[in-house]
This record gives structure tokens, sequence and C-alpha cells, in this order.
């Protein structure tokens, strides 16, 4: 199917009212976690995952695709309203968009962010179909080892980028891969580390593992800090249009943004935080008056809003493409696709157009539908900070609570769920990233089954296999991830001169 | 403080030596015909170095000072994971709706819901409300505790 033809046969997808409606509930759940601290969209989506179960693939993917853009909007709003950042990827956002708040042009910045989120995402919807339609057809040929060469290669960058020390990371990556291993092997059906447990042997699930991580864990944290949720300043419909002269400055950062933030979606790793601090230092450097970064430029909101738009489309891009997640959001998206009985793979714009051309197509509908939701009904979503704290954290735990249960009926996965919570709420404290545990423990089996393959392949002929191009290729980048972390350092340190810490 | 990163590191140690000595029971296999083992025995190989490292940093950064949280909000966050635990443990026997509501109270009053009968009145909202969405609604087949027999 070419281009246009599949992006029309995926609006015939789109628009029936099932997937309006899902589209719809998707970018609207995903603007409120937006909004609100402390519920982000990973936590959102895997909650959300077990009421997919009765919809079909492409329903159940665009409602969550939706909830993932859609917290990129909302983040925003915080950020610029209350300088708390509703979301890690709208910490950038924070520093310019509170001070331009402060000097009364919230209406601005909100409306800049949302613009520039809309056409970062549905530039990037383009960058979508182009990239993945060309990368599963090069992935058709790929084997075994050079699917098991991805899974190292994204479990290197990721943990490198995500941010602290490496060998947390790498901690990380161990228990997400060990916690993979757990339950009844496919191959040769043995139970590992099960104790003789029958509920074991089916595997630790993704469900109570994401949501205690990013749910629960959330919760503790909260229940730690007690602080209610911040006020916000109000804003009236008239205040939104920017002016002229503000709407030339943004427009230059909005494209930069946009692309920039799409080709660092590609890379594995937290790339929506990474492409907003990205961009701001971008946009700093080729500003003329670099000295009004931090005090309420619009070229510091404009241009990270756009990068994090794009870089959660680009996420989708290996998932689509090659059925490997490379992002923690997109391996509950994953997550959803193995659920709902679809192999993800090179093979799945082909043998399930609707689900990839379904999903394309109903990222234009759910950013037009954002762009009508964060303007004039902006309002309407502040007051969702008004909520008791004590009320919202009660129903995000019975609903973790509920929601796992309802995956399989099983006590243990409430267990996992809490015992997840609990070490999710350590990490923080000790400052792991817990969303390496995520990755790996979806990439795992992953690695484990392509490795086998490859051994199986290669008879004891190790050049052969290890000669394959990409293979190499990928390997060697890989390894050259942790042979130059010195680079890296030099590269952090100068990245850290140029942008100032968020103001408290 | 220094003290509690000190046990965290220990216990992925135990925990990576743990998984490994329980790997290396697995079936192994052959190079060309790996078995379940053989995986598990690298990534365990790898967890117990990483660990190994991760303890030696801590080790080696042992003056390092952990910024104490103030006092009383440990026990509040040890509190609600109790009031989970509790959840989880009793739900079998008591039902979702009874468990639910002792389980709401419990995060309500920790979160500083000052007057118990608000508190009461919120659970019993919330636990009606998610029993209609949950059981009613969706289908979930939610467990009934010992007062079904």
């Amino acid at each position: 199917m070419g281009p246009i033809e599949g992006l029309l046969y995926g609006f015939s997808v789109a628009l029936t009212p099932t997937n309006l409606l899902a589209c719809f509930i998707g970018v609207l759940i995903g603007t409120i976690v937006g909004v609100l601290p402390g519920i982000g969209p990973i936590g959102a989506m895997a909650l959300l995952l077990p009421s997919t179960f009765a919809l079909s693939p492409a329903t159940a993917l665009i409602m969550l695709a939706g909830i993932y853009y859609g917290s990129m909007y909302g983040g925003s709003t915080t950020s610029i309203l209350v300088n708390v950042p509703g979301e890690v990827a709208s910490v950038i956002t924070a520093i310019d968009g509170y001070q331009m708040a402060r000097r009364g042009r919230a209406g601005a910045a909100l409306a800049v962010s949302a613009v520039g989120s809309f056409v970062a995402g549905t530039l990037g919807v383009l960058g979508l179909i182009l990239f993945a339609t060309l990368l599963a057809e090069v992935a058709l040929r790929f084997g075994p080892p050079e699917f098991f060469a991805l899974t190292v290669f994204g479990l290197a960058v990721l943990s490198r980028l995500s941010g602290g020390p490496l060998v947390k990371s790498l901690l990380m990556v161990g228990l997400g891969l060990a916690l993979g291993s757990v339950g009844m092997e496919p191959i040769s059906g043995v139970s590992r580390f099960t104790f003789g447990s029958i509920q074991l042997s089916q595997g630790i699930e993704l469900v109570p593992v994401a949501m205690g991580l990013f749910g629960i864990a959330e919760i503790l944290t909260l229940a730690e800090s007690r602080g209610g949720l911040p006020r916000a300043m109000a804003v009236r419909l008239r205040e939104l249009l920017p002016t002229r002269e503000e709407w030339r400055r943004s427009a230059g950062p909005i494209g930069r943004g946009s692309v920039l933030g799409f080709l660092v979606g590609l890379i594995p790793g937290p790339a929506a935080v990474l492409s907003t601090f990205l961009s701001y230092s971008v946009e700093r450097r080729l500003s003329k008056r670099p000295q009004e970064f931090g005090q309420g430029a619009i070229e510091g909101v404009a241009g990270p809003e756009a990068a994090n738009n794009g870089a959660s489309v680009g996420a989708f891009v290996p998932l689509l493409a090659l059925g490997i997640p490379f992002a923690p959001a997109t391996a509950v998206l994953l997550g959803a696709l193995v659920i709902h009985g679809i192999q993800p793979g090179p093979l799945l714009m082909t043998e399930r157009p609707e689900v990839f051309w379904g999903i394309a197509a109903s990222m234009y509908i759910g950013n037009a539908i954002l762009l009508i939701l964060n303007l004039p009904l902006i309002g309407l979503f502040v007051s969702v900070l008004r909520l008791p704290q004590h009320l919202l954290l009660s129903l995000v735990v019975l609903l973790c609570l509920v929601g796992t249960y309802s995956v399989n009926n099983s006590l243990l996965d409430l267990w996992v769920l809490v015992g997840m919570g609990f070490l999710g709420y350590l990490f923080r404290k000790l400052g792991f990233e817990p969303a390496v545990v995520v990755l790996a423990l979806v990439l795992g089996p992953m690695m484990e089954k392509t490795f086998r393959q490859t051994l199986f392949m290669a008879r004891g002929d190790w050049g052969a296999i290890l000669l394959r191009p990409l293979t190499l290729a990928l390997l060697l980048a890989g390894a050259l991830i942790f042979v130059l972390p010195g680079l890296h350092r030099a590269l952090r340190r100068a990245l850290a001169r140029r942008a100032p810490a968020p103001p408290v | 403080m220094s003290r509690f990163p000190r046990a965290v590191a220990l216990a992925f140690l135990a925990g990576s030596a743990l998984y490994l000595v329980q790997a290396t029971r697995l079936p192994l296999g052959s190079v060309e015909q790996p078995g379940a083992g053989l995986f598990p025995i690298l990534v365990g190989a790898f967890l117990l170095a990483v660990s190994a490292a991760h303890l030696l940093q801590d080790l080696r950064r042992s003056s390092g000072t952990q910024p104490l949280p103030p006092a009383g909000t440990g026990r509040r966050v040890m509190g609600v994971v109790a009031a989970l635990g509790a959840f989880c443990l009793l739900l079998p026997w008591l039902g979702y709706a009874v468990a639910a509501l002792g389980l709401l109270l419990a995060i309500l009053r920790l979160f500083g819901l000052a007057r118990w009968e608000m508190s009461a009145a919120v659970a019993l909202v919330a636990t009606v409300a998610s029993y209609y969405l949950f059981a009613v609604v969706l289908g979930v087949p939610l467990p009934a505790g010992v007062w079904s027999r």
C-alpha cells in the first residue's frame, strides 16, 4: 500500500464512530494526566490497558497512543501556569513558560505550545509513515542476529541516556531482564524461578510492573510530600492570542523542534525528555537574544514543546516498523499489541494494515482534537488541579488495584503491583530510573529468543553471524556507547553549562 | 542514612547471587542447542557483576550523606504500603467491597483527611462507584469473599 492510499485507508479506519470515540477518550485522558503532576502517561496507559481487552486491536492502540501524545500537550499547561511540570518532558517548558505567565503572557505561551505541539504532531505523522514504511521493508530481510543486535543496542543506549550513574541503569536493565525470565520458558517449556508456583509459571506481567513502578510508586512519593496540588492562575480566552511578533519568533523554533524531536524519537531512550533539552539549547544558541532565555523567551517554550511531540511520534517508528520498543511508553504499547494477539514486527504493516494506518491517521484526528481541548477548553483542565488530592489519590489506588486484578484475576499480580510500587518508591529516592526496568522486562524475552535462534543458526560458526554487516554495526555501536563515556560526559557538561537549572 | 543505600546495594548483590544459583540448576544445553538455562545464567552473571560494582561504588562513597526525609513521612509511606499489603492479604476473605472500603479509609486518614465522618463518606462513595464501574459495567469478576458462601 502506498502512503496516500494507506493514509486514506487509515482514515476510513480511524473515522468509524468507535475509533473516533477511542481517539477522543485517549487524548482526553492524556491531557488530564499531562496536566496532573505525579501521574504520567506510562502509568495511565498501563492502567487502561486491561480495559481495552474487549476492544479491537486497532481501537485499543488508537486510544492508548492518544494517551501518550495527548500527555505531551497537557504537560505544558501545568508547567506554564504553576511552574510545576505535569510531565518530565515539560520540565524545560517551565523555565520560560512560567516567566511568560508571570509577565501576563500565559495565554500566549499556552497557545504557542499547543500550536507547536500540533505542528510537530502532524508533521511527525508524515515522518512516521515515510520512515516506518522504509524501515519495515529493510527489516523484512532481518534475521534473528539483527533483531538480537537491535535489542542489545536499544538497552545499551537506554542505560546510557536515561540519566544517573551508569551502574544504576545497568542494575535496572539486569533487574528487568531477570524479571522477564521468570515463568514457563517458551521453547522447551521449562519452568524457571517459579518455585513450584503455577501462577508464577505464567511469568511476571508488564501491567502490574508498570503500574506499580509508575502508579503506586507515585502515590507513595506523594504520601511523603503531603503538599496539596498547586494553585493555577486563571487565563481568559481573549488572552490566548499571541501577538504577531510572538508568532514570528515562534515559527522557527517550532519547525526546528518538530524535526529535531522526531529524529531524537527514533533513538532508544527517554526521547521526549532529551529532545526538549536539545531543542532548548539549540534555540538558545541560534537566538539573537540569548540573554532573554530564562526570563520568558517564547522560543524556549515553542521549540521544546514542538520537540517533545515530535519525539513522541518518532518513537512509534521502531515500534511499528521493527516491533521493538525503544522507549518505556512504546514498551507498554507493545504489551498492548501482544495482548491483542498481534505479532509485532516488520510484517505488521502488511498483515494488520488497519492497525498501522489506523494509528497513523488517528494521530491527525487526535492532534486536531487536542488543539481544541488545549486552547478554548484550557480552563476546564486547569480546574482538574483543584480536585482534593486525597480524593484523586484514593481513586488512582483503586484503579491500579482493580485494573491489575482484572487482567488475569490473579492475586499474585496484586502482590507484584504492591511490591513493585514499594521498589519504585525506593528506586526513585536512591536515584535509580524505573523506566529502564519496564523496557528491559519487555525486551528481555525478545532478546533471549533471538539470542538462542542466533546460536542455533551459527552452529559454532561465529564468524558468519558476526560478519553480517548490520549485526556487526549495531553491536559495535552498542559497545561504543560504553567505550566512549568520557565523550558523553564532556558533552553533558557542555550542555549543562548552557542550559540553566529551572528556577525553583 | 548512608546505611540505607548500602543495604539496598547488599540486597541487590544477594538477590543476584540467588538468581544465578537458581539459574545454574536449569538445563544448560549445548552451544548449538542452547537450553532454558543459558540466558538466565548470562543475565545472572551480568547482574552479579553490576551489583558488585555498585556496592564497591557505594563503599568508596561511604562518607557521603543522603538527605534525611522529614520525620514522620517515612511512617506515612510505610502506612500506605502496609494498607496495600493488608488489602491483598484480606481480599480473598473479605471480598472487594469490604477490603476496598478499609483500604480507602486507611489511605484517606494517612493522607490527612482529618474528620472520620468525611473519610468514611468519601471511602463509601468511592467503593460503591468503583464496584459499580468494574463489577457491573465492565464485568470484572471481583472476589466476593466469605459473605457469598
